[in-house]
């Protein structure tokens, strides 16, 4: 019964898709060659202006550290409050409401809000990071809080430890690796997500990848690109090695 | 020299259910005794009452000289004094070996100075004399969730050995082994107390395993002590009255 439900809403969804969008199919025909003639453009890259490409790529490195070192500051308090071991109902359920709702507000919108706020500049780009990724991180920090095993806890008070050494010894080593393991994944999001704040304004790299492409220049443009997917690439690297070692 | 532990009358409910019922119980200086009982007798509630616990019960308990008073946890030092072997073992899955034993004396140490990871002389040297007498030695950097389940209950073992107790309690330490490691564990636990000469209360629903080890066997039964003898002196009728027993209101019960 409910399986039928569901394809029939799949089949809907579908068709509805393909009838209701004005998609221009029309103009699919002709795509290949003008994306022939884009990409030919792109070629050579233009290398020359690699000492830009990097200044921008360093500004977007620079937001997504201080953005994801911020928020680890935010989510530490706010994981606690919405721990559902640490707090009662009426102040966990909320926080995470609240939570919830900053997940759902896309990072270049509150870049927007940002710049309308402090202007432009990594300013911006740094606190629209920070409130972005904080409805994530608090959330699985507060995860982490919750699935912490209690036997052991209890065994090292049942032994003389007082609730600091309880932190230290019990509770810590039992968080630590979903924390850090947590903590390195949302920094390789928030690293690929501020490449494009620069378009709104909030800096960093973006902003090259706007100017090129609306002043036709292609061939810088075609750099920009191969930068960053250098270093969307060497971040996953990265994180792979890290999270191995956090099992 | 005064009782290692002291009960009178004491009782404790679950929700309204008996748990304990005017236990009295008196333990002397290195003895060994078991906690003899079916599943639900009140053997886990008793040793947690001994241990410190329990929150509210009625009735008087002394353990190791110091009073139990409700609702206040005994201070750290008290903690110290008594050593309990927990039956899932409880420990922090990613630390070593090393680490989990060392867990064992935090109740000995200058708090600040833990927290560092700097631990004395004293304290290592009290950590590898457990690993040595649990022989854990070859282990003691592995990480403790890539060792046998075996190995895992010797590290908790080791871990209370090192804590030097003046106390041993354990919950039921064997009842999830095979007879030959249920006696090896056995002699372990209190070969080694009996090597420092204090006191082991562990709980067990085996009858001939428990008198092999211990001096004396509590039989507990619906959170009452049915009897108390010498181990020698348990006969099959304790064990039937224990386990098939006749309810108040006579008649067989047979537990199930
Ligand atoms: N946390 C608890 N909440 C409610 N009832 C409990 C709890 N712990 C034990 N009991 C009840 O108390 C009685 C004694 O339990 P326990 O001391 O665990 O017995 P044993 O260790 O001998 O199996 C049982 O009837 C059990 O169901
Ligand atoms: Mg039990």
């Amino acid at each position: 019964m409910s399986r039928i439900v569901i394809w029939v809403s799949l089949a809907v969804a579908i068709l509805w898709s393909l009838t209701t969008a004005d998609i221009g199919l029309g103009k699919l025909p002709g795509a290949g060659v003008r994306l022939a003639d884009f990409l030919g453009r792109m070629l050579p890259p233009d290398l020359s202006i690699w000492p830009e490409v990097l200044n921008g790529l360093a500004e977007t490195l620079r937001i997504a550290i201080l953005g994801t070192l911020f928020s680890v500051i935010l989510s530490s308090g706010l994981a606690v409050l919405a721990s559902e071991n640490l707090m009662p109902p009426a102040i966990w359920r909320p926080v995470r409401a609240v939570l919830a709702v900053i997940r759902a507000i896309p990072l270049i919108l509150v870049a927007m809000l940002m710049v309308g706020a402090v202007g432009l500049g990594p300013l911006p780009g740094i606190l629209a990071v920070t409130f972005h990724a904080t409805g994530m991180l608090a959330k699985f920090y507060a995860e982490a809080i919750d699935n912490v095993a209690s036997a052991p806890v209890a065994a090292l008070e049942s032994a003389g430890a007082n609730t600091v050494q309880r932190l230290r010894w019990a509770i810590w080593p039992q968080m630590a690796p979903v924390v850090l393991r947590d903590t390195v994944f949302r920094f390789e999001l928030n690293l690929r997500e501020s490449l494009i704040l620069g378009i709104v304004g909030a800096g960093g790299i973006g902003l090259y990848i706007q100017t090129y492409v609306r002043s036709f220049q292609y061939e810088k443009a075609a750099t920009v690109t191969l930068a960053i997917i250098v270093l969307v690439l060497l971040s996953e690297l990265i994180n792979g090695a890290l999270r191995k070692r956090f099992s | 020299m005064s009782a290692t532990v002291a009960l009178s009358n004491i009782s404790h409910q679950f929700d309204g259910i008996a748990a304990l019922q005017d236990v009295s119980l008196t333990v002397k200086p290195g003895e060994i005794v078991v906690l003899l009982g079916a599943s639900g007798a009140g053997k886990s509630t008793l040793l947690s009452l001994l241990d410190g616990r329990l929150d509210e019960w009625q009735g008087q308990a002394e353990v190791l000289g110091s009073k139990l008073s409700e609702g206040t946890a005994p201070t750290r030092q008290k903690r110290t004094e008594v050593g309990f072997i927990f039956q899932e073992f409880a420990l922090v899955d990613r630390l070593s070996v090393y680490q989990n034993v060392m867990n064992g004396r935090l109740g000995h140490m200058r708090v600040w100075q833990s927290l560092w990871g700097r631990f004395d002389e004293r304290d290592h040297m009290a950590v590898s004399a457990a690993l040595r007498d649990t022989g854990l030695a070859d282990l003691a950097r592995r990480r403790t969730d890539q060792i046998s389940g075996g190995q895992r209950q010797r590290v908790a073992i080791a871990r209370c050995l090192a804590q030097e107790p003046k106390l041993i309690l354990a919950d039921e330490p064997v009842s999830n082994l095979d007879p030959a490691h249920a006696e090896k564990i056995l002699a372990l636990i209190t070969g080694q107390a009996r090597k420092r000469g204090i006191g082991v209360i562990f709980s067990s629903h085996q009858p001939e395993l428990s008198q092999r080890f211990a001096d004396r066997i509590v039989g507990l039964r619906q959170g009452e002590i049915l009897f108390d003898s010498p181990a020698g002196q348990i006969t099959q009728d304790h064990i039937k009255q224990l386990y098939y027993g006749d309810t108040p209101g006579g008649g067989l019960r047979v537990v199930s």
